[in-house]
């Protein structure tokens, strides 16, 4: 009993859902749980005026930071940006050859992967709606490759079901395809047996029949024998050999196995081909820190924030040298993670900061493995994407998009989220790959650990200028809370990912600083 | 024979229904320990110590209220732990690192998740 509710997870709570109130109750939840959507702006606001004269303090240089200061150093304004961290880009990062990294109450870890090699430890992918990060992209000429984020040929074993397929490691091609076959077969049976018509006009039968026929591989008669698209026994090849399918499993064996529960990618949100720069993440941030190295200050940590009716001061210390300093604007704008915010001193208001409270943070972290050869191109055939497991913390395994055929190649062993995340974190860093090989060894018996090489793994919760790897709001909160932060307090706005609609996304990150820029430079352009 | 099973159950499910400290310490190495650290002493200026702290050694309602709706880098636990889970963690917060507060009873727990809207869930399934 106990094991079973500490496993509680999204999927058991959706499980839960699902057998309570539908699929109607599960989208619902879904839907309040905010599966990132689109991004509403495309280019940066148009504004016209000048800032000549005017400082604008910006606390923070990752993507809302530096947006903010690319955009507002070009009307004119003097911008300052504070950055505790020694280097530009904030959450997104990449772990190559040389990187290190120390997470509060660890130890550093030095990333020794091979030259070429990387992870991006934060964000890896952009879909193509994000128009906002996508535009900066094009504007810096930051080179995008393909990022494989569906892959129908990845594997996929589920133990926690029944039947057949209980614990069998099955290509997502399968599985995808007998399902719908299966499906679509009862679906086209009921409307000849008159059962749907109600529901289906006498006109539209014929093609809600062909629909259901065509895309699920149905034959004369209506029935679901298999189809070339769930793949082969016996490949077809030249001469005499046409290939071989197999029988269909059973739809009793399908729903039995849960393995239809990881079909989730697809469509909008998470489309199946999004990008990636090319050598990682941090070439964005790289791009904009090129850009706006005159005005960032790294290794400052800001301790202190003050206002009158007329400026802002900030206290801040060179974490370098000990030293404390200040600087003074007329507007700031605090780009610094509500979780971090909290705990610094600030003049907000208390309704400010009792709004600030109502977020909260969501611990996420990752583990790449760098393996010595591709056993999962070379031995599988499978060229990027997810390989889906039921593992209690680990429920993909992603493959690398980056040089396809090249000898090795860095995977994501582990993408965790919330308890997960929490647990696998208080683990050594040792614990955590084993964790890692283990969960990864299930699936490709054989060839995981003994391909294995080395690993880095990082947590953002652990994180000490991000405390979380994104902010969470609730219904309420951000019905209560979150507008009220939109508001400057006195002379000092916030921004970032936190204050978007696109949570956890580069583009909430950068929109935000596009609204909020706006903001300030029409107050600035009145005084 | 069937008083003595009947007993034996009673027995057996009495602490269960109560708090359990024993799977309090193995929920908090895996929910808790990666933040306020394996000895409860947290790090400095992020992680507050569970040690002699006010909030824990409290109102037990108050306490679960933060393990149900979290607060800045504390994340909301509503989803990912029962009330009884929720129990058994304070109740061993509440009865180690030095501290000897009295447990935190699920019903408490339970009272306080009533009182909370009925959304709050963690954000999207799938991580971005
Ligand atoms: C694991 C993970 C996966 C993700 N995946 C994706 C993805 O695939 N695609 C995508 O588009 N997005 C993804 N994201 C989200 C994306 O990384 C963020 O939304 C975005 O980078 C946030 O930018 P920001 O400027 O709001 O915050 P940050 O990047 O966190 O910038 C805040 C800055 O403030 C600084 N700071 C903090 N405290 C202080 C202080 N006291 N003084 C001075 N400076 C301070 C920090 O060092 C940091 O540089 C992912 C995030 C994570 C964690």
């Amino acid at each position: 009993m106990e094991q079973q509710e500490s496993g509680t997870s999204r999927r058991a709570f959706l499980e839960r859902l699902g057998a309570v109130g539908g699929t109607a109750m599960v989208m619902a939840a879904m839907d309040a749980w905010h599966v990132p959507t689109a991004s509403a702006a495309t280019a940066p606001p148009a504004l016209t005026g000048a800032g000549k004269g005017k400082t604008i303090v910006i606390l923070g240089a990752g993507h809302a930071g530096q947006v903010a200061a690319f955009e507002l150093n070009k009307l004119g304004y003097r911008c300052i940006v504070l950055e505790a961290r020694g280097f530009a880009g904030g959450r997104v990062q990449t772990a190559r050859r040389g990187f290190t990294a120390t997470e509060l109450g660890g130890e550093t870890q030095r990333c020794d992967f091979d030259p070429g090699e990387y992870l991006n430890i934060g964000p890896w992918r952009i879909p193509f709606h994000h128009r906002s990060t996508l535009h900066y992209t094009k504007q810096f000429g930051v080179p995008l490759e393909t990022m494989v984020n569906d892959n129908d040929a990845a594997w996929m074993q589920h133990n926690d079901g029944s039947g057949a397929l209980k614990g069998k490691r099955v290509r997502q091609y399968e599985v995808k395809t007998d399902l719908r076959g299966r499906v679509n077969e009862l679906i086209a049976k009921a409307a000849t047996s008159g059962q749907l018509d109600q529901q289906v006009r006498a006109e539209d039968r014929e093609l809600f029949l062909d629909y259901l026929a065509s895309s699920g591989r149905l034959k004369k008669d209506l029935a679901y024998r298999g189809s070339d698209l769930r793949g082969y026994v016996k490949p077809p090849g030249a001469g005499d050999q046409p290939g071989t399918i197999d029988d269909p499993y059973g739809l009793s064996d399908l729903l039995q196995s849960h393995l239809w529960r990881d079909f989730q990618v697809g469509e909008y949100t998470h489309p199946l081909t999004m990008f990636q720069p090319v050598g990682g993440m941090d070439q964005i941030a790289k791009a904009f820190e090129k850009r706006n190295a005159p005005m960032l200050r790294f290794n400052c940590e800001v301790q202190q924030i003050r206002q009158t009716d007329k400026a802002v001061t900030v206290n801040y210390v060179d974490t370098k040298t000990g030293k404390t300093a200040s600087v003074t604007g007329d507007f700031c704008l605090c780009t610094i993670p509500l979780s971090v915010l909290r705990s610094i001193d600030t003049p907000f208001s208390d309704d400010f900061r009792a709004a600030m409270d109502d977020a909260t943070y969501v611990p996420v972290g990752k583990i790449g493995l760098q393996m010595k050869r591709r056993f999962w191109e070379e031995d599988d055939g499978i060229y990027g994407g997810h390989v889906k497991l039921d593992h209690p913390a680990i429920r993909q395994i992603s493959l690398p998009s980056n040089n396809f055929q090249g000898q090795k190649g860095t995977l994501l062993g582990a993408y965790l989220l919330f308890d997960g995340a929490t647990e696998v974190s208080a683990m050594s860093l040792k614990e955590r790959i084993d964790y890692a090989l283990a969960a990864g060894e299930a699936v490709f018996p054989g060839s995981y650990r003994a391909n294995f090489e080395r690993g880095f793994s990082w947590f953002w919760h652990l994180a000490k200028y991000n405390l979380g790897g994104w902010a969470n709001w609730t219904a309420e909160a951000r019905k209560d809370s979150y507008p009220k932060l939109l508001n400057a307090d006195g002379r000092i706005y916030l921004a970032g990912e936190h204050l978007s609609y696109l949570g956890g996304w580069q583009a909430g990150a950068i929109e935000s600083a596009w609204q909020q820029i706006e903001k300030i430079h029409q107050r600035a352009q009145q005084a | 024979m069937k008083v003595a099973v009947t007993l034996f159950a009673l027995l057996v499910a009495a602490p269960c229904a109560a708090q359990d400290v024993a799977a309090g310490e193995v929920l908090y190495k895996q929910k808790c320990a990666a933040c306020h650290q394996p000895t409860g002493k947290g790090v400095k200026g992020a992680f507050p110590a569970l040690a002699g702290d006010a909030l824990v050694l409290g109102d037990p309602a108050l306490l679960s209220r933060m393990l149900l709706v979290g607060k800045g880098g504390m994340p909301t636990f509503k989803r990912l732990m029962t009330d009884q889970q929720i129990a058994d963690v304070l109740s061993f917060v509440r009865s180690s690192f030095g501290n000897s507060a009295a447990p935190v009873l699920p019903d408490v727990v339970a009272a306080m998740r009533a009182t909370l809207p009925a959304s709050g869930g963690p954000t999207g399934p799938l991580g971005n």
